[in-house]
């Protein structure tokens, strides 16, 4: 599993931070994204049905990401 | 019609018909309509011509109108005035002067919304009160046919005048500015058989407090008569510049969610593209010459993310409203295309 943190930063950066790490590890199917902009929540939602990956809320400011 | 503006943004210029007579509207529209003075006689003739108007358009009793000097007082004279001790029924994806309402009354239930934008209407009692809007103000998404509700139904005009209210109407809120009329007035109507009660400190039987400014409402209801006929004229066209856009935002740039459901209002339109600063975007077409809102956290006062956008579940960053006139012109609209393109791209390049 790959952890991302994009703590302190606002959307759309948390998203395009896990973004960029599913590319430069297409071989990891999870990732672990802590993030404490409240907009990340509904914006990673929406990504993962933009994109097709499984998103869901591990914590106020944890999140996991399934590729497949 | 057909002139370049740039201008997509929810305010608009003054109307031309009505900045015509705007001035003379001015001239004659000082005095005091309630007074006896032959000024006050002309000034309570043109107002009631006006009124005239309004209900001819607006399709509801002239009777039943008032105006007001502050479009957003609308919404708490007429939700709240509707309101008794019943529930209050409303859409996640209502104005937040209306969710603000809901916030304030021990009863009250916010309906969740789907994609699209559509919820499911609740059965209400006599007693109850739903809010149901002609469209939304951000993604022109449509209400469910409120008849089958018990209760009483407050509309929220401000987004789209043109759609007809609710049979069984008991309030109803415009905005000037919907028909490219004056800011600063707002017409609100309270039907004859509504239960409705001033929930403002009164001292007599207005229903609003009675401060607007007579020359506005003139000037506004010559903007609607014109509106309407360029509207009328014009909706084929505005339906084809909707689809084009749609069309071209998912083909030609990608990666982007339209929050505005096809069924919608046509003047109105929201998408969002992933991996984007809304802010720089706004900022770049504008250095281009086009004016776009935007429902973005980084772009709004307090830093939230719209909650239209948030509540249908959409992508919130990124985000571009726009709000299509009778004079955007295709040729406008494609070249504001073309603009946006390079600055996605652009933008994206540099992430």
């Amino acid at each position: 599993m790959i952890t991302v943190d994009s703590l302190g930063s606002l959307c759309p950066q948390p998203i395009i931070d896990i973004s960029e790490q599913i590319v430069k590890n297409p071989h990891e199917s999870k990732f672990e994204l802590f993030s404490d902009d409240p907009a990340t929540w509904p914006d990673l939602q929406a990504w993962g049905r933009m994109t097709g990956r499984k998103v869901s809320q591990l914590g106020e400011t944890k999140f996991l990401i399934c590729t497949s | 019609m057909g002139s370049v503006t740039g201008v997509f943004t929810s305010e608009n210029r003054l109307h031309p018909a009505a900045r015509q007579l705007l001035n003379d509207a001015i001239d004659k529209g000082w005095a005091s309509p309630s007074k006896i003075h032959h000024s006050s006689r002309e000034l309570s003739l043109l107002l009631e011509e006006s009124r005239a108007i309004f209900a001819s358009h607006l399709k509801v009793p002239a009777s039943s109108l008032h105006f007001l000097g502050e479009p957003g007082l609308g919404f708490h004279l007429g939700a709240n005035g509707l309101l008794g001790n019943g529930q209050l029924s409303l859409p996640a994806t209502s104005r937040q002067e209306l969710l603000a309402i809901a916030q304030g009354h021990s009863r009250s239930a916010v309906l969740p919304v789907d994609l699209e934008g559509s919820w499911q209407l609740p059965d209400g009692e006599p007693d109850d009160l739903l809010v149901w809007a002609t469209a939304n103000l951000e993604t022109g998404a449509h209400s469910p046919n409120p008849s089958d509700f018990a209760g009483q139904i407050f509309v929220d005009a401000t987004a789209d005048y043109s759609i007809p209210l609710p049979a069984r109407w008991s309030g109803a809120l415009w905005d000037s500015k919907s028909w490219s009329g004056p800011l600063g007035l707002g017409i609100l109507a309270i039907s004859e058989t509504a239960l409705w009660k001033n929930p403002l400190p009164h001292i007599d039987q207005r229903v609003v407090p009675g401060d607007f400014n007579p020359a506005l409402v003139i000037a506004s209801a010559i903007a609607l008569q014109a509106n309407e006929v360029e509207r009328v004229a014009t909706i084929t066209a505005l339906q084809e510049i909707n689809s084009t856009i749609r069309n071209f935002v998912v083909t030609q740039i990608g990666d982007v969610d339209i929050a505005s459901p096809i069924s919608g209002s046509a003047h109105l339109l929201s998408f969002s593209f992933l991996y984007l600063h809304a802010e720089q975007l706004v900022e770049k077409m504008d250095a281009r010459g086009f004016s776009l809102d935007s429902g973005s956290a980084c772009i709004s006062a307090n830093l939230e993310p719209s909650h239209v956008l948030a509540a249908m579940g959409r992508l919130t960053h990124g985000n571009v409203r726009l709000h299509l006139y009778p004079n955007n012109s295709l040729a406008e609209v494609e070249k504001m295309l073309v603009a946006l393109k390079e600055v996605v791209t652009e933008l994206r390049a540099n992430k």
